[in-house]
């Protein structure tokens, strides 16, 4: 391992990269027992910066193996996959680990915060990790607590705290070192209906203050509301594509049910 | 360090000893009572082991004093009539003094120490692997924020270190005074006569060895275990 200084805000590509992801013609197969699953059939699609896209899908659609296709976890069998235009399967274990730490954030349905750390040293870890010294950690950590309206639960462990509130400690450790991707799994998936409301408000505005590409996996309808484009994905292949202007008129009863007061 | 082909990835990821202390001393207070038994599991075997080697250490110095063998440094102490009167002590004690007897009583305690040290280093290897089950998806987390392999391998041995540790100096401690209760009772006072520190120093300086390497030898394989597993478990929802 190298132990290398390397200036924090080095990791920023200043080159103009329009495309974030780029997926070509992107094959996934599996081996379960004598038979193999072909869980993505050819998946071509690009996302650009600052985009707030859905990934839509029923269970079993390949949805999430797309996504951890996108997430730099899981790499295809065949075809390429582009992050911030690098090829990821060009990648070492060591560059994966740094792409994973400064370029994405990850926000999982259970939240998954580390649960002897407290809100504060949760959202400082990733940073920890990108070798920030302790000090700097901490300030960084608290402002981004405040952001998201936690300043106040900083010494707060997970357990201490109500659903909502985890996923907003969860999203303030996925923006700890500026990625340039936030991945987000069903992250609404286990609130309820008001507080899966504010996350993706908070989301969507942070979203657009940081201009941070946001990929999300879900079933959450209140999601569609806010996406600007969303991907549907049906038996391994993409099924359509709708912009948000699209969706508006096709289903205008989703916008009224849900999506009125995001806005 | 930057690769060729992608100049902007670079490969510099660090998790500092003094965060991993933190983490590992804050998930064995998670699981304090777990961690308490494995830790008095570690001690209870060391403390046989201690008390087993510094007692037969005391026992030849004190054979050595009674047959008036050279003691360095004690020979000359030590009058005919005193040799007489700790002889007469080891055998109302019932201490061997025919080799023997010393010979058949050593096989038996060494079968019996294996098997306390077996049962400690099995502890430890099922606490470190239920340590790293319960934690499938905190380690998964990690991995997604970027820990590398050598990082949870690290947490692991360092949490099993701690344990290993503290259980090795209690161990040490309780076998040292134990041992050295049984010679007070059996020889008396002679004990203080010829007190073999360098040999007890070196039984010491093994029982540490000893304990400290079933616990990093017992933590090794659930670490790689733990180290190996990959991001997208964390994603998997498993409530």
């Amino acid at each position: 391992m190298t132990t290398i200084e390397i200036p924090n805000d080095g990791n920023r590509t200043p080159d103009l990269v329009e495309h974030t992801v780029r997926t070509i013609d992107v094959k996934r197969s599996y081996h379960m027992g004598n038979e193999i699953v072909h869980a993505l059939k050819g998946i071509s699609l690009t996302i650009n910066r600052a985009e707030y896209i859905s990934i839509m899908g029923p269970s079993g659609s390949g949805k999430s193996t797309l996504f951890n296709m996108i997430g730099g976890l899981d790499k295809p069998t065949e075809g390429k996959v582009y992050i911030d235009d690098v090829d990821i399967a060009q990648l070492d274990a060591y560059e994966l680990a740094w792409m994973r730490c400064r370029k994405i954030g990850y926000i999982f349905q259970n939240f998954n915060l580390i649960p002897v750390m407290t809100a504060l040293e949760n959202v400082q870890l990733p940073m920890i990790f990108a070798g920030m010294n302790t000090a700097d950690a901490q300030d960084k950590a608290y402002e981004i607590l405040k952001r998201v309206e936690l300043g106040h639960r900083i010494k707060n462990k997970p357990g201490e705290m109500s659903g909502g509130q985890q996923q907003r400690v969860a999203i303030a450790r996925a923006f700890a070192n500026d990625p340039a991707i936030i991945l987000a799994d069903e992250p609404t998936g286990n609130l309820d209906l008001q507080t899966g409301k504010l996350i993706i408000e908070l989301m969507r505005s942070l979203n657009r203050e940081k201009g941070v590409t946001i990929i999300s996996a879900t079933h959450d309808h209140k999601m569609l509301a806010v996406s600007d484009r969303i991907f549907w994905i049906r038996d391994g292949k993409v099924d359509k594509i709708e912009r948000r202007e699209d969706l508006k008129i096709e289903t205008g009863s989703i916008e009224s049910a849900s999506g009125r007061d995001i806005h | 360090m930057t690769s060729k082909l992608v100049p902007h990835i670079q490969r510099q990821i660090v998790l500092p000893t003094s965060k991993a202390l933190e983490i590992a001393y804050k998930s064995i207070r998670l699981r304090l009572s777990r961690s308490l038994l494995v830790t008095s599991g570690i001690a209870l075997a060391l403390a046989f082991l201690m008390s087993v080697l510094t007692s037969e250490k005391l026992n030849d110095s004190m054979r050595r004093l009674a047959t008036r063998d050279s003691v360095p440094g004690h020979a000359s102490m030590i009058q005919s009539v005193e040799a007489q009167k700790l002889q007469q002590l080891m055998r109302s004690n019932g201490v061997p003094i025919a080799p023997t007897d010393i010979q058949a009583d050593g096989i038996q305690t060494r079968w019996l120490l294996a098997l306390a040290l077996m049962v400690a280093f099995v502890g430890i290897l099922n606490s470190m692997l239920m340590s790293v089950t319960e934690r499938f998806r905190e380690i998964g987390t990690m991995k997604c924020l970027g820990a590398l392999d050598e990082f949870i391998i690290k947490l692991f041995l360092i949490e099993s270190l701690i344990q290993g540790t503290v259980g090795t100096a209690l161990g040490l401690a309780l076998g040292l005074v134990t041992s050295i209760a049984g010679a007070l009772m059996n020889y008396g006072s002679f004990v203080w006569r010829a007190f073999p520190w360098w040999d007890v120093a070196e039984s010491a300086s093994v029982s540490l060895v000893v304990g400290i390497g079933l616990t990093v030898v017992g933590a090794l394989y659930p670490a790689w275990h733990a180290s190996r597993m990959q991001p997208i478990e964390a994603m998997r929802v498993e409530t």
